[in-house]
């Protein structure tokens, strides 16, 4: 990178003394810390039950995982739009942003809407956070040997509490972006000059995103 | 502050690789013949890797000062003791 | 609630016509936030005292008609005598009550609200809002937490820890809702010092009046700074770890069900990796406060302040590592007990210099034993020996014989009430009028704190030869294992000594609440002390100073040569003193 786009990165905005960055994106930075272990809680839990016994159901038995990687892929490209929107607003191109901006909305609200089908057509073939539902599809599977029944309950706690969450970061960002939208982007409050809501909603909605690469890879994947 | 256009990192290149590395773990994980532990190690790798292209383009850590880094990363480490410690029991 | 502050003397900066709600109750005014923590966390504190005195109770006259216990409803006493079942609700409620509504709210949120933007020299929090927000959030949960005193079958009965799989099975406990009640308001408390951390973290990196460098800060700053970072980054996994908890009991999950492949073991990881750094968030403010206090006793400058601000940091970073001290004795890798143990014993290297440094502070200085003095000093010489208990403990093989007895119920409580507390008596003492304009009463003051002292150590030094007797904790009635039968006469001791503690206290209670309206009207800087905070008018107004302070100088520059009193506040500018370089762009 040059030098020049270094420069580009830091919004000209007065930065007080310190890291030399606003205080709200300060304080993004360090939520987003207080995140990180918030997931290395519920992922660390999953990774520690998941070595602490010998068998687990294989990737793709109960999970669909071609529908999964379009969302994964969804996400990213909300994203891109997001930095896009970002990248038109640092250039001061309002229609840019505007159309970027209501791009990763529409991207993020597709992703939940594709997890709530997901669990939708999982709970109903017998999916549930207890494990297997008797008498469900999933149950006659496991019963043939689909899957080892002895795990199907941690795999339905760790599978649920993990994605769930996630789903729920993912929720609250679709939420705070409509409000900024509205509030914000459509009244064009955002300018050359300042535009830190922007950036700050955006590393909120990377590291959302961020999070999803790694459940992507360890829960379906692995 | 005046010039409109400046020069942005390739967001759209950045977009490809990881649409690239997300099918590259799909194929690897469901088509690849390779021992499970491999796979494992290979798989969390390309994680890694997406995970680090998010991080230092779109969230910007590649063109920040080093102490906002730091901010960043402190956690990491603390992730990483607390499951390897957990994790003790199993690994040796 | 907060009524009495309007009695504020004249000298406010600008007229507040704010309305009431907005002053004192909805308020974004860290100091009224401060205040409003202090207020509900001494409430706890009360709460958590009042159920300490019936285990207290049941410890020394066990099986005995508790005086007044006919109040007591059906499901908790008979005929005055606690049920067992109730008993170990008591020891859950106590340590949680304490822990996490009363010590920890006291220490972070009412000194790092109350102090941190005073001392460094800024007109409120980074986020006022949020902070707000952390306040109400901290409410709700204690809200919470009492509301579960009161449902049928009552709180949790797996204790202040929460091990699994006592807490996560209600079929074993036989408490349901509770146990989700307890996880519900751990869950909210976890929202409200994340909230709260984010705040003093970026007010203290990024709102510093100019001049007010890394190494100019107060060590209370700087302490509460590193807590805030524990808090952030510890109190997510407990709140990770509760929503966990509450999903097993509510959706079904299998955590922590050994009959399902869960852990129980993983509980008591995710708590103590939390729950070590919490040990420190519980400590370092006190520690901060008292280096400040100390100082201004001895009317020197602090000893070895480069030291001490490395140890805090030390501090911060071992309390990551130390967590599975906790947990010898639960069957994890006797390899991985070494290296805690080792970890453990290394803490008391940066914990040690602290105590030396607060010894060289006063060695030869000009002491002034005023009553926040006399509590810090009482501070010190009871972490002394609460510390040194802990190195002793972190010793594998001394673990294990007394483990989980009294030794460590000792071992806590001459570092959380001996520590803590007594750091907090000095620190409510000493802000006091900066936060309500009044004095304490100097008097009552000394004779509560010689008091608690005594009876402090007369309820809990005993403790430790309790627990070397193999006394076990949280046992409801000492008197059914023949091998305790000859320490009920130390316990009953404990237990009158524990009944004059809380008497004690009523002392504190009188004097605080008496002093909010009689007390005497204090200076702007009644203790002749150097920090920004008083160069404000009592109390301070909202938004602090019109344009902030420049700062010249450290914190503790007592007894300076070239000052004309003993004392030198950071924001003089003496004739040689050079005008801070970020003055210049500093009109925010």
């Amino acid at each position: 990178m040059t030098h020049a786009t270094m420069d580009m990165m830091h919004p000209p905005v007065p930065a007080e003394p310190g890291v030399q960055a606003y205080n709200l994106k300060l304080g993004m930075w360090v939520f987003l810390a207080s995140e990180v272990m918030f997931f290395t809680g519920l992922i660390g839990s999953y990774v520690v039950l998941r070595f602490g016994v010998t068998e687990w159901a294989r990737p793709g038995v109960v999970l669909n995982i071609p529908i999964t990687a379009l969302n994964t892929f969804l996400l990213i490209c909300s994203s891109v739009s997001m930095v896009k929107a970002y990248a038109a607003i640092a250039d001061g191109d309002q229609k840019g942003l505007r159309l970027w901006f209501l791009l990763t909305i529409l991207g993020g609200a597709a992703f939940v809407g594709v997890q709530v089908y997901e669990y939708l057509h999982l709970v109903h073939i017998g999916f549930v956070p207890s494990g297997v539902r008797e008498g469900s599809e999933l149950a006659e599977r496991v019963a043939g040997g689909a899957a080892p029944a002895a795990t199907m309950g941690l795999y339905g706690s760790t599978f649920y509490t993990m994605t769930g969450f996630h789903g729920f970061h993912v929720t609250c960002g679709v939420v705070s972006m409509i409000y900024l939208y509205i509030r914000k982007v459509l009244p064009g409050k955002y300018t050359q000059q300042d535009y830190r809501g922007v950036e700050v909603v955006g590393l909120y909605w990377h590291f959302v995103d961020l999070v999803w690469i790694i459940l992507f890879t360890i829960v379906y994947l692995i | 502050m005046e010039t409109a256009h400046r020069k942005h990192p390739p967001y759209l290149l950045i977009w490809l690789y990881l649409a690239l590395l997300t099918v590259a773990e799909v194929v690897l994980a469901f088509e690849l013949p390779i021992s499970q532990n491999v796979k494992l190690i290979l798989l969390l790798a390309l994680a890694l890797w997406k995970a680090a292209l998010v991080g230092m383009f779109f969230m910007h850590l590649k063109f920040e000062r080093w102490n906002l880094r730091v901010l960043a990363l402190v956690p990491l480490p603390l992730a990483a003791i607390f499951i390897l410690a957990a994790l003790s029991e199993k690994i040796w | 609630m907060t009524s009495h502050a309007t009695t504020a003397p004249a000298g406010h900066a600008h007229h507040d016509d704010r309305s009431f709600l907005a002053k004192y109750v909805f308020s974004t005014d860290h100091k009224i936030i401060g205040i409003q923590f202090l207020f509900l966390s001494l409430f706890f504190l009360l709460v958590g005292g009042v159920l300490a005195m019936q285990m207290r109770w049941q410890l020394g006259f066990p099986n005995q008609p508790m005086p007044g216990g006919g109040i007591l409803p059906e499901t908790w006493a008979t005929d005055g005598v606690l049920l067992p079942e109730y008993y170990i609700q008591l020891v859950t409620m106590h340590g949680t009550f304490m822990v996490f509504f009363a010590i920890m709210p006291l220490l972070v949120g009412v000194y790092a609200n109350f102090l941190i933007p005073l001392k460094i020299g800024t007109h409120d929090m980074a986020f006022p809002r949020i902070n707000m927000a952390s306040f109400w959030v901290a409410f709700l949960a204690g809200a919470v937490m009492l509301s579960s005193m009161f449902v049928p079958e009552g709180p949790s009965r797996a204790g202040w820890t929460m091990y699994a799989p006592l807490s996560a099975r209600a079929d074993l406990s036989g408490v349901l809702l509770g146990q989700q009640l307890w996880c519900v308001a751990i869950i909210l408390l976890g929202l409200s010092s994340i909230l709260g951390s984010l705040n003093y973290i970026t007010t203290v990196i990024n709102n510093r009046a100019p001049g007010m460098t890394w190494f100019r800060l107060p060590l209370s700053v700087w302490s509460l700074f590193i807590t805030a970072i524990l808090g952030l980054l510890a109190l997510p996994v407990l709140s990770g770890a509760g929503i966990m908890l509450l999903f097993d009991q509510t959706l079904g999950t299998h955590f922590f069900d050994t009959t399902a492949g869960g852990q129980a073991l993983l509980w008591q990881h995710l708590f103590w990796f939390f729950g070590h750094p919490e040990v420190y968030i519980l400590i370092l403010p006190a520690m901060g406060m008292v280096s400040d206090i100390i100082a201004n006793g001895s009317r020197k400058p602090i000893f070895g302040y480069h030291s001490m601000v490395f140890a805090i940091v030390g501090i911060g970073f071992l309390s990551w590592i130390v967590w599975g001290h906790h947990m010898f004795m639960s069957g994890m890798n006797p390899t991985l007990g070494s290296t805690f143990m080792v970890t453990t014993m290394i803490i008391a290297v940066p914990s040690a210099i602290k105590v030396f440094n607060w010894l060289g502070t006063m060695w030869e200085g000009n002491l002034h034993f005023h009553v926040p003095m006399l509590n810090a000093v009482g501070f010190v010489a009871m972490f002394v020996i609460g510390g040194l208990s802990g190195v002793f403990m972190a010793a594998t093989p001394v673990d294990m014989p007394i483990h989980d007895t009294y030794f460590i119920v000792a071992h806590i409580h001459y570092v959380l009430f001996g520590g803590s507390l007594f750091a907090l008596f000095g620190a409510i003492t000493y802000w006091y009028p900066k936060m309500f304009g009044r004095m304490m009463n100097e008097r009552w003051g000394k004779i509560h704190f010689w008091l608690t002292m005594l009876f402090f150590n007369l309820v809990f030094f005993p403790m430790h030869n309790l627990g070397m007797g193999g006394h076990m904790r949280r046992i409801y009635d000492p008197t059914v294992y023949n091998f305790l039968d000859p320490m009920q006469g130390v316990n009953r001791f404990i237990s009158l000594s524990a009944f004059a503690l809380f008497v004690v206290q009523g002392i504190f209670a009188v004097n605080f609440v008496w002093s909010l309206f009689r007390g005497k009207k204090a200076d702007a800087n009644p203790w002749r002390d150097n920090g920004l905070e008083w160069s404000l008018p009592n109390p301070a107004p909202h938004g602090n100073w019109e344009r902030v302070p420049s700062v010249y100088r450290g914190p503790y520059e007592f007894s300076h040569p070239q000052a004309s009193e003993d004392f030198l506040p950071q924001h003089v500018k003496l004739p040689g003193d050079q005008e801070p370089a970020s003055a210049k762009g500093a009109a925010r």
